[in-house]
């Protein structure tokens, strides 16, 4: 969608057919948090079997 | 249904990360024996002395067999009663050797109270009504104080003891 005075630059493509918009930020965000709350998980874990 | 390679990722490791949590529960609940401290066993807190486990000359460590030992405790505001030591004064220290099997049998006489044997895994709450048991190994030596966790009262902070594992 494109109003001829905008000048805002477009959407970086990213190939998503759907949107058109970039989610690779997105992306990275959602797997660190994940890996983050394993990590930890796994740790405490440990510790637990540890004891 | 087009899903993004990113979602396909992202749904790969959620039911991944599931099927792994509910593998761990199978290992904790089937293979380590983790369950409910309260056995549904009831008592009646008012006359707990009825109950073989915690008559008073009952009450404390004893080895059940070669490296196994139960220690029974009557819990009440501000107190862990564990039995009383040869010259009748109360115990507040219990020794086990390194690598011994424990098994903790303690109920309360009034209140919700909390026993936690710090820096172990040894942590129930002791309910009134109820009899809390949990067996566990005693792998590391060291000194560890027991403490109430569960507030049951201006003397809450008092009571105390402490557990040592000797090489």
């Amino acid at each position: 969608m494109t109003t001829g005075k905008s000048r805002k630059r477009p959407v970086i493509e990213s190939g998503n057919p759907q949107t058109g918009i970039n989610l690779k930020g997105t992306f990275i965000s959602v797997m660190l948090l994940g890996v983050f709350i394993l990590v930890t998980w796994f740790g405490l874990y440990a510790l637990f079997l540890s004891r | 249904m087009h899903l993004h390679k990113y979602e396909k990722i992202w749904l790969t490791f959620g039911l991944g990360s599931l099927a792994l949590f509910l593998v761990i529960i199978g290992f904790a609940a089937f293979w380590k024996g983790t369950h409910p401290m309260s056995h549904i066993e009831t008592i009646d807190p008012q006359n707990v002395e009825a109950h073989e486990s915690f008559k008073p000359e009952n009450l404390g460590l004893r080895e059940v067999a070669e490296g196994k030992y139960a220690v029974n405790i009557v819990a009440s505001a501000f107190n862990y009663n564990i039995g009383t030591d040869a010259d009748g004064k109360p115990v507040k220290k219990i020794r086990v050797p390194k690598g011994s099997t424990v098994l903790f049998q303690i109920t309360t006489k009034d209140v919700v109270h909390g026993f936690q044997v710090a820096g172990t895994n040894v942590n129930m709450m002791v309910e009134p009504g109820h009899v809390s048991r949990l067996e566990t190994v005693m792998k590391n030596a060291g000194e560890f104080t027991v403490v109430c966790n569960e507030y049951c009262g201006i003397g809450h902070h008092q009571m105390f003891a402490t557990v040592e594992v000797y090489e």
